[in-house]
């Protein structure tokens, strides 16, 4: 349908599985640089707190895109889910609404936008880059208005029901609930897209939309359906989001876009197929996570960081695409 | 989409002019025109102060640097074809503008003299170019992910240089930009006047414009007819990167320095891209859509804030314009090319 990534053919040549290794081996270096150098960085309080607070809410953001690019689609609104998510919980939790209520009405206020990026695409057959580009534009803008030009809300001074907190750290034997989240979503999706007729139909319609349609399968829904799980998926970042920080921060979500996408497509660029998947996403968001925190504790800058993190992006999307290129 | 068809953006030349062609033909444009009107006219009767010389000055003056990013932009958007995934977008532009408009700041602080820090800025912009059209046309990654990077590296660097703090500067030529000119309007509106036409020749008007639109609507043919694809792809790339240069000189001129958060800028450059394709008969993007487009959106901001509606509505109304025009010229096209396939 909308061609994001070569079309699946396995990696049989010689030079793409060499490029493979040599990935691997320059972020095991890293890795261990960073063990070796960069002070506290192999330590479990270090490794638990960058699993807590950097690699779960981006492991769910990049699931969201995961979705949505094994379609072959890109969804630049996931912060626009996440922001309506965290808002509608903060703002209810505010009112003293109950907790159970507060969860859903947020995961429905996600869905909402969804069902919008859904109705743009199929509906109205715009291009889900321009669709979700033009509902990011009207998500700013929502939020805007309703904070009064970004005014954040806090929950700081509030008697906060136990359970709001227990969204963002509560713990299940021994393990931090939103690491659950992650662990649940990831499993869950990738037994949906390597199990199920459902989610191979996703896969077929992403590697080869053309015949997916001569199959007869049911193009509009599944991209319909696509769309509005990584909408519902990028409100779980809310939840957890509007329970860390006790707080609605307008256009907070915006933030883990690029990481997001990155995530999904150094994991299609490690995986044999080179297709959007789980666990190679996974992988994405592992490595961008602990290259950040040790570059952080050898003491570069916000500023650096983000042109390394940038850096990064840009030579693993071209070590993909020579891949694409060598496979030709 | 997998099609072996062309990059069919208006085929209406191809048959005989379908209805949905006659209507991206007249109506389209004609239609655009009338709300444009309409809409300019609402904020004339609501403010007085709306249609002063003074105050269409001021709007020239601010559509400068969107105008000049949005120039760019088109030429882009003309060389990468319609597929609005696979077809050329750069996202880059407006971070671009910022780094640019960093290194002017920076290296007139540091007693660089005008034209080595003004020929600094150009380069900066011209690189950051180059990097995109490296990544799109050498290593072919997606314009959209490509450009979506290097904005990211472009605001990091922007940041590193700048240390994220405002950046004031001042020079004769910055001073005579924004200093009135003829009629009262500032000698920066008359650059940008300028400007906008050299663009508007070089688009539309030599044969370098006529080749970069045959590449971008039609890459097979353009390449069956001898010309380097790639080379003027590439082009389109480097002139945005030189368009955020110029534009980052106007920025500094109009701020007084670097400031940041200029890749806030993406949105309107991006709508008024898009929009201008209403302007065009066949629905294509066109230089001078393009800058009518970034005219009527900072009129609209301009009205907003003279009436006091909230200036929070205007990406929410930018936005709901992006996704009409689009959804329209979707269905035209998707008609057309059922027409075609039927006939």
């Amino acid at each position: 349908m909308f061609e994001i990534t070569a079309p699946a053919t396995p990696a049989k040549n010689g030079y793409g599985n060499l490029l493979r290794v040599v990935m691997a081996a320059t972020f095991l270096a890293l890795l261990l640089f960073f063990t070796l150098y960069a002070p506290g960085f192999a330590t479990l309080s270090n490794v638990e707190s960058v699993l807590l607070n950097n690699v779960a809410p981006l492991a769910i953001a990049s699931l969201a895109i995961t979705v949505v690019a094994v379609l072959g689609a890109v969804d630049l609104s996931i912060g626009t889910a996440i922001d309506f998510a965290c808002l509608v919980l903060v703002t209810l939790i505010l009112h003293k609404t109950g907790l159970t209520l507060a969860v859903t009405a947020a995961l429905l206020a996600a869905l909402g936008v969804g069902l919008f990026n859904a109705f743009l695409v199929v509906v109205l057959g715009v291009e889900p880059f321009l669709a979700t580009l033009g509902t990011l534009f009207i998500g700013q803008s929502v939020q805007q208005l309703s904070s009064n030009g970004g005014q954040p809300i806090y929950l700081l001074s509030q008697a906060l029901p136990p359970s709001f907190s227990a969204i963002g750290h509560g713990t299940l034997l021994g393990i931090a609930l939103p690491l659950w989240y992650v662990l649940l979503l990831a499993v869950a999706l990738h037994q949906l897209l390597q199990r199920t007729g459902y989610g191979r139909a996703f896969s077929v319609l992403g590697a080869q939309a053309s015949v997916a349609r001569y199959s007869g399968l049911p193009v509009p829904r599944l991209t319909a359906a696509a769309f509005v799980l990584s909408s519902l998926i990028a409100g779980v970042v809310g939840l957890m989001l509007a329970s860390n920080v006790k707080a609605w921060v307008p256009l907070s979500g915006n933030a883990y876009l690029l990481n997001a996408i990155g995530a999904a497509f150094i994991g299609a660029t490690f995986s044999a197929s080179r297709r959007p998947n789980v666990p190679g996403t996974l992988l994405g968001v592992g490595l961008l996570s602990f290259v950040a925190n040790g570059l952080l504790l050898i003491g570069w800058s916000f500023y650096w960081q983000q042109v390394a993190t940038g850096v990064l992006i840009f030579i693993v999307l071209a070590v993909g695409a020579l891949r694409g290129r060598s496979q030709l | 989409m997998t099609d072996l068809s062309p990059n069919v953006r208006g085929a209406g030349y191809t048959v005989r002019p379908s209805l949905a062609a006659q209507a991206g033909r007249y109506w389209m444009p004609g239609g655009a025109i009338l709300i444009i009107v309409a809409v300019l006219a609402v904020f004339a009767v609501l403010s007085p102060l709306f249609l002063t010389l003074g105050n269409l000055g001021n709007v020239l003056q601010q559509t400068a640097v969107i105008g000049i990013l949005a120039i760019g932009l088109t030429l882009v958007l003309i060389g990468g074809g319609a597929h609005s995934l696979t077809g050329g977008i750069d996202l880059s532009i407006a971070a671009n503008l910022g780094l640019c408009a960093a290194v002017y700041a920076v290296l007139l602080r540091q007693g660089y003299v005008s034209g080595l820090a003004m020929l600094g800025t150009l380069l900066t912009g011209v690189a950051l170019g180059l990097l995109n059209a490296a990544a799109v046309v050498w290593l072919r990654i997606l314009p959209l992910l490509a450009t979506l990077t290097t904005m990211n590296i472009a605001i990091g660097l922007e940041m590193v240089i700048t240390q994220n703090a405002p950046v004031p500067a001042t020079g004769a030529l910055l001073d005579l930009l924004i200093s009135a000119g003829p009629l009262a309007i500032p000698w920066l509106s008359w650059a940008f006047a300028l400007a906008a036409l050299l663009f508007i020749v070089l688009a539309h008007f030599t044969r370098f414009g006529l080749r970069l639109q045959a590449v971008g609507g039609y890459p097979l043919a353009a390449r069956a007819a001898g010309v380097a694809v790639f080379r003027y792809v590439a082009l389109s790339y480097v002139l945005c990167g030189l368009c955020a240069g110029i534009a980052a000189l106007a920025s500094v001129a109009v701020l007084s320095g670097s400031s940041p958060g200029s890749n806030d800028n993406l949105l309107m450059v991006i709508a008024a891209a898009l929009l201008g394709v209403v302007f065009s008969r066949r629905l294509v993007p066109t230089i001078g859509g393009t800058l009518i487009s970034g005219l009527f959106l900072t009129l609209i901001a301009n009205g907003f804030q003279l009436i006091n509606i909230s200036s929070y509505w205007i990406n929410g109304v930018e936005g709901v314009l992006i996704l009409l025009v689009v959804s329209l010229t979707a269905q035209l096209r998707r008609r057309q090319q059922r027409r075609k396939v039927s006939v």
